[in-house]
């Protein structure tokens, strides 16, 4: 897997790429901005791009602009997007698209290696990787309306959706949950039942029926 | 049931009556008592004053001056306590404590005491007003007593009684008077009441104390301890303004009623004292407008005081016009001089305040403007400065705390075959992710990130994403973006108002709009919640009140008891 890099941070540039090389995969380039960013996807070919949100001249939101930019370009490259914050608008800009390879992740979540590692070669496959504290705003108790259908699953079946929110493949989640994947996958049909969403092929698609589901529900 | 309540309903009309009744009885009763302390008065005021006057030249004038102070103060008490019949309680009015003071501290803080002069001045005034009042009520009830009964004794006199235009001798004309004598008791009862409160409002004027503190209350620092005389409270030193014009008023009223006294002891005739009069009214209506003209604000106090000069010159020319005994009315010529003049003026000023500007109004402006912008770029600088610790925190200490999570996930890795330091290792990365989450609460409640990069419209939609209650954001009409330092204001004014929604009404939606109209930056937050906000000093709100302030903002809380709250805040956006 050949994986770039845009982060300006040298602290956290050089401690990233130690621990991915550790773990065999390929950091093929660095960038400290945006048009670092551009330039490198053109000129590497990457299979994932992990982007600092907040990236020079600006600081502000450098890294979302580029990274949606990057993907334009090179439409069947990942892109991860690792920030201190989490902002809802910046997961529906990344989303807009409709296409998978899409992750968006806290920085420290990289302390836990095999969860991080897992994401990112989740999203190089296409697939998805969200914090579960995007998923937290979308998802559970709080976020209900008064006659949402989210409140009528269970509490193992808010965890499951959760989990499906945030990219996680049933094999996964059963393994999260310490279930078996039989069990998952009738949680996952009482899910969309309930939701009324009709059964989705591949673990994207469903994230993305699930999101759409959850911001439509939002309320706002 | 019908029966009951038309019991019920004569009940009430003939309470209404007897209460009436009662009311006009003690008003009657007043007026008449007043008649009576007004003769008092009367003896007491002439007896003092033409004494007093008379032998001042001679020492012995001085005790009889003090003297008579007492007996003023005493006869004042008598219509003091007469106002009780009708107020409940009786007036109130306090002197200045003259104890162990010597005999020329003695007169001279007598001399000093308003209320003593207001007293003279009461007694002056009643003695007429009072007497008169008193002549009229009861001359009115009698008239109507006796055309009540005139059927009774009307044949008594063989002329027939003589009633005005109309001479009453058949017994029909005498039940005509009795019926008539209804209405007349209405109006006799209304004039009575007309009476009594012009006698005591009069009374409330100068016989109560305007500053009734509470009895014992400590005596003024370095003034001698002062007690009341008539009644509890004590009262404070007399400004000076106010005395004078007391003396002045007591001083012209007096000399006016002693050249009454002795026109009518000549014979009357031609009634000069109403040149006295008006000579004594003239400096008395400058003295008393220009007392208040120069209480105006310094700008428009020349013109006030035209304006009391020109009042005066007129009452004085109409008066001359209407003494030397009306005619043709010539003092529309100086009253026409005076408009013109006052227009002038007015025009003159307005013109040269077009072109030169008031020096003061102009320094003020400079002033305010000044403030302004130093106020604002104070707050620029605060905000910026917290935009700086938001970006120091990040790029730091949060910085550092990711590195550090990274690296212990590393060494965890490598702890494999040592499960119990693994856990203490995977122990201190959670310690360490959890102090991150700190810090970017922090960092959000400071200055959110999102603010910055997306603007308003984005971070609110974010709170409203994040409120623990179902919130609707309306920020369609919300085209710029405003200056950082009013979007700051906007969106802790939402982030607090949904916190307090959280908290006080949990069951509740919000609904959010973000308008901008003209120059202004309106916020709206709605909520559907039991209401009863609370805006005192130190709340939450209050915060975002000073917060609204100092952008010159308004905020305002629509909370009743019932129906939700809603607060409203108005930004100007400057430039």
């Amino acid at each position: 897997m050949r994986v770039v890099i845009a982060e300006d941070s040298l602290l956290l540039r050089e401690g990233l790429v130690a621990l991915l090389r550790e773990h065999d995969v390929d950091v093929v380039a660095q960038a400290e901005d945006g048009e670092g960013l551009l330039r490198i996807v053109g000129g590497h070919k990457p299979d994932l791009a992990i982007v600092d949100v907040r990236l020079p001249p600006t600081f502000t939101d450098e890294g979302i602009r580029a990274a949606v930019e990057a993907r334009r370009r090179r439409p069947e490259m990942g892109v991860l997007i690792l920030s201190q914050y989490v902002e809802p608008v910046y997961t529906a800009e990344l989303l807009a698209g409709g296409e998978g390879g899409v992750g968006y992740l806290l920085k420290e979540r990289v302390g836990d290696i095999p969860a991080f590692l897992d994401a990112i070669r989740r999203v190089a496959d296409g697939g998805t990787a969200l914090d579960r504290e995007v998923v937290a705003t979308l998802v559970g108790e709080r976020r209900a309306g008064p006659e949402s259908p989210i409140d009528s699953l269970s509490p193992r079946e808010r965890e499951v959706l959760s989990l499906m929110a945030e990219g996680r493949t049933n094999t996964a989640i059963a393994e999260q949950l310490v279930v078996t994947p039989g069990a998952v996958e009738k949680h996952v049909s009482s899910i969309f039942s309930k939701l009324n969403l009709s059964a989705a092929g591949d673990d994207h698609r469903r994230v993305l029926a699930v999101l759409a589901f959850l911001r439509a529900t939002d309320g706002g | 049931m019908s029966a009951a309540s038309s019991t019920a309903g004569e009940a009430g009309f003939g309470e209404r009556i007897a209460d009436l009744a009662r009311q006009a009885g003690r008003e009657l009763a007043y007026l008449s008592i007043g008649g009576l302390t007004a003769i008092v008065a009367f003896c007491v005021w002439v007896t003092a004053v033409s004494v007093t006057l008379s032998l001042i030249v001679f020492i012995i004038g001085l005790p009889l001056y003090l003297l008579s102070v007492i007996a003023f103060r005493w006869t004042a008490e008598l219509d003091r306590r007469n106002a009780a019949l009708l107020r409940g309680r009786a007036l109130r009015a306090t002197y200045r404590d003259h104890r162990g003071e010597s005999f020329l501290a003695r007169l001279s803080s007598t001399t000093r005491d308003l209320q003593t002069w207001k007293d003279l001045t009461w007694l002056v005034v009643h003695s007429v007003l009072g007497f008169a009042f008193a002549a009229i009520a009861v001359s009115a009830v009698a008239s109507v007593l006796a055309a009540f009964v005139m059927p009774l004794w009307f044949w008594s006199i063989p002329a027939g009684v003589d009633w005005g235009p109309w001479s009453i001798d058949t017994l029909p004309l005498a039940l005509l008077a009795t019926v008539l004598s209804i209405p007349l008791a209405a109006l006799t009862v209304l004039i009575n009441r007309w009476m009594v409160r012009a006698e005591l409002w009069l009374a409330e004027q100068l016989l109560e104390g305007d500053e009734v503190a509470p009895a014992g209350a400590a005596a003024g620092p370095g003034g001698s301890p002062k007690i009341p005389l008539s009644s509890d409270g004590v009262r404070r030193m007399i400004p000076e303004g106010e005395f004078s014009l007391a003396v002045h008023a007591a001083i012209s009223a007096m000399v006016g009623l002693l050249c009454t006294a002795v026109w009518a002891a000549a014979g009357g005739g031609y009634y000069w004292p109403a040149w006295v009069w008006l000579a004594l009214i003239i400096p008395l209506s400058l003295h008393f407008g220009l007392r208040e003209a120069v209480r105006i604000a310094p700008e428009r106090r020349a013109l006030a005081i035209q304006v009391v000069v020109s009042l005066v010159v007129t009452g004085i020319t109409v008066a001359v016009w209407a003494l030397a005994g009306f005619g043709a009315f010539w003092p529309i010529w100086t009253i026409l001089a005076l408009v013109i003049l006052f227009v002038v003026v007015l025009l003159a000023r307005l013109v040269w305040r077009q072109l030169y500007g008031d020096e003061r109004e102009r320094e003020l402006t400079e002033r305010v403007e000044t403030l302004t912008e130093t106020r604002r770029g104070a707050l620029d600088v605060q905000a910026a400065e917290l935009r700086r610790i938001e970006r120091d925190l990040h790029d730091g200490a949060q910085a550092r705390l990711v590195a550090l999570s990274m690296q212990l996930g590393r060494a965890e890795e490598g702890l494999a075959d040592r499960p119990e330091i693994a856990a203490l290792v995977r122990q201190a990365r959670a310690e360490a992710t959890a102090a991150n989450a700190e810090l970017r609460d922090l960092a959000r409640g400071i200055a959110p990130p999102v603010l910055a990069d997306r603007g308003l419209a984005a971070a609110v939609e974010a709170l409203g994403t994040r409120a623990p209650v179902p919130v609707k954001v309306d920020a369609s009409q919300l085209a710029r973006r405003p200056a950082p330092v009013v979007e700051s204001a906007a969106y802790f004014v939402v982030a607090e108002s949904l916190t307090n929604v959280a908290k006080h009404a949990p069951g509740a939606s919000a609904a959010v709009v973000l308008r901008e109209r003209g120059d202004t930056l309106e916020v709206t937050v709605a909520d559907d919640g039991p209401g009863g906000a609370d805006a005192t000093a130190g709340s939450g709100l209050d915060g975002l009140r000073r917060r609204v302030a100092a952008l010159d903002g308004e905020l305002r809380i629509v909370s009743p008891a019932l129906g939700g709250t809603r607060i409203e805040v108005r930004l100007p956006c400057g430039s």
